[in-house]
């Protein structure tokens, strides 16, 4: 008897151990900088000096009055619409296709995932030497004018540019979770549409879409985010520019408080940022667990 | 009938168009960084689209002979092998604990705790960080282990507490009950079933960690003895912008041990990776 309780004790024990080490280094590392950057957005801290002061809210009404800020938060915004319609179309157009491929699937399918192994910054600066060394060829071979400058450099085309090649690499993962989602599909579905004359557009609507429909949020969620935060590719093409037309909001966030030494300020925009990426979450998990009970 | 027959052959033909399409548009970058990472920048500036007159290795043997290139690849070894090590360790680990006492108040409010990271966006945490690691010295290899280790912690619970949730009790129990303790059943039952999560896991945080951009730059950025690939190649922008035929073979050299990991084993990356995203 004694033994056994010694033995729970110590299995107790075990557990607790286990727990102990990642939730210092969580509480430590993450949770304590969270409140430090929500902290030093209601102060005036430069990032340098060695003393600051608490001024509430100022860094706020400084925010919303500054047209920089809305234009980030409408870059921002235009930004991860444009990337999660180029994903989501992109991916769901090449899951069918890949899945429907009899020859060469396995290889077509590796070379579509290459682009997923690659970072983001090597990927951002293979393209910019692309746009400005082969597409403008390829402007003038055909006669275009709009390509034969580098797409960055122009204010209208640069952010589309930045998107493109961020969908570039993003549409590897939702591709295959989308294959993964067809495959559940079962073939019998399709062979009793098809003995009903079904056109392959009416296969898609009515038999592939419904069941792709959790993939479609999984991916959606992912590539969202993704949109949201966004720094490698805009940073490493553009740096934001030209005249601010790809100074999304982490752009905007890293040269406030690195470069304008405005650090409290650029604390208040990720909170910003924060609240709403917080927000669409939790609109997000409500949506998807009420689809569950369904 | 004919008509659906006729559907089909229009698709067929609209498909294999799409598909080549876009194996073009993934594999011609490639390409075109590998042909001209064989030329000296008078030959690309001839013809950029061009085969290399010959296989000329000088661009390789410069950048080896004049950069750090070895060091940063070292570099970045030493910080993926040894954050995903303590990732391995921590992770699946506190998971266990978890899982198995959801019952319990503890265990379910830290569950809750670790999941508040799904909210926050990364910037809110990276400025005070990166403040917070200058004060503490820490703006180095160390420090930036430690903070993979602690911010890849959501994710990875988030997948195995689910994961081992769905494993069934009862192996475990009847190792108990045979006389293991608590940490003898997790290495010898637990740790041999969660293999497949555990090989998921180890993909997702490789790719982020080998290819992340974002936190060498705020805490490598000094000195450039301890500078990761990624931080190399935005850095070679600037440095050798007039020579992108060199600049191409720094971007290659910095894909290539990703590439041949993936050549070497893709069926197993492509599935892990899979797996970790419907689950999560």
């Amino acid at each position: 008897m004694k033994g056994t309780n010694r033995k729970k004790m110590s299995g107790r024990l075990t557990f607790f151990l286990f727990t102990l080490i990642p939730v210092i280094l969580y509480t430590f590392f993450y949770v304590v900088s969270v409140i430090n950057g929500v902290r030093y957005s209601f102060t005036d801290w430069d990032g340098m000096a060695q003393k600051f002061n608490f001024i509430g809210l100022k860094n706020y009404q400084t925010l919303f009055k500054n047209p920089y800020f809305w234009n980030s938060l409408k870059t921002t915004v235009l930004y991860s619409i444009m990337l999660v319609i180029g994903v989501i179309v992109t991916s769901l157009i090449l899951s069918i296709s890949l899945n429907s491929l009899k020859a060469f699937k396995t290889l077509t399918k590796s070379i579509y995932f290459v682009p997923a192994m690659i970072g983001g910054v090597t990927i951002a600066l293979i393209w910019d030497q692309l746009y400005y060394r082969v597409l403008p060829v390829i402007g003038k071979a055909l006669g275009i004018g709009w390509l034969s400058n580098s797409l960055l450099m122009t204010g209208k085309t640069a952010l589309p540019a930045v998107v493109f090649v961020q969908v570039w690499q993003a549409v590897a993962m939702p591709t295959v979770i989308f294959i993964a989602g067809l495959q559940q599909i079962p073939d019998e579905q399709y062979e009793s549409a098809k003995i009903d004359g079904a056109t392959a557009f009416q296969r898609f609507r009515y038999v592939t879409l419904p069941y792709l429909l959790p993939t479609v949020t999984v991916n959606l969620v992912l590539t969202i985010k993704q949109g949201f935060t966004s720094f490698d590719f805009p940073y490493a093409l553009t740096g934001g520019g030209p005249v601010r037309a790809t100074e999304v909001i982490g752009i905007l966030i890293y040269n406030d408080a690195f470069k304008n030494m405005r650090f409290s300020l650029a604390n208040a925009e990720a909170c910003v940022l924060f609240v709403i990426v917080a927000l669409f979450s939790l609109t997000q998990l409500k949506l998807t667990s009420k689809g569950g009970t369904d | 009938m004919k008509k659906a027959g006729k559907d089909e052959r229009v698709w067929l033909v609209l498909r294999n168009i799409i598909l080549l399409c876009g194996l073009i548009l993934i594999l011609f970058p490639l390409w075109l960084v590998l042909i001209n990472s064989f030329k000296t920048l008078e030959e690309a500036g001839k013809n950029f689209f061009a085969l290399p007159s010959r296989l000329n290795f000088d661009n390789y043997l410069e950048l080896f002979a004049n950069s750090n290139y070895w060091i940063f690849l070292r570099n970045s070894l030493k910080i993926t092998v040894i954050s995903i090590t303590l990732i391995l360790i921590l992770v699946p680990s506190i998971s266990y604990a978890i899982a198995r006492n959801f019952n319990k108040k503890y265990y379910k409010t830290i569950y809750y705790y670790l999941l508040l990271g799904l909210f926050i966006p990364s910037q809110v945490v990276l400025l005070p960080v990166t403040k917070m690691m200058s004060k503490l010295n820490m703006l180095n290899h160390g420090g930036l282990i430690l903070l993979y280790a602690a911010f890849s912690l959501t994710q990875g619970v988030f997948l195995f507490v689910n994961y081992i949730r769905g494993l069934p009790y009862e192996i475990e129990e009847s190792a108990q009950i045979d006389g293991c303790s608590v940490f003898q059943t997790y290495v010898r039952i637990v740790l041999p079933l969660v293999k497949p999560m555990i090989s998921t896991l180890l993909i997702m945080d490789v790719l982020w960690i080998w290819n992340d951009f974002m936190l060498p730059l705020l805490i490598l950025n000094r000195t450039q003895e301890i500078w990761t690939l990624p931080l190399f190649q935005y850095n070679f922008k600037t440095e050798y912008s007039f020579n992108y035929t060199m600049a191409f073979t720094a971007y290659l050299l910095a894909m290539l041990p990703m590439l041949i990991i993936y050549c070497m084993g893709q069926k197993y990356i492509v599935k892990g990776l899979t797996a970790g995203s419907v689950k999560g």
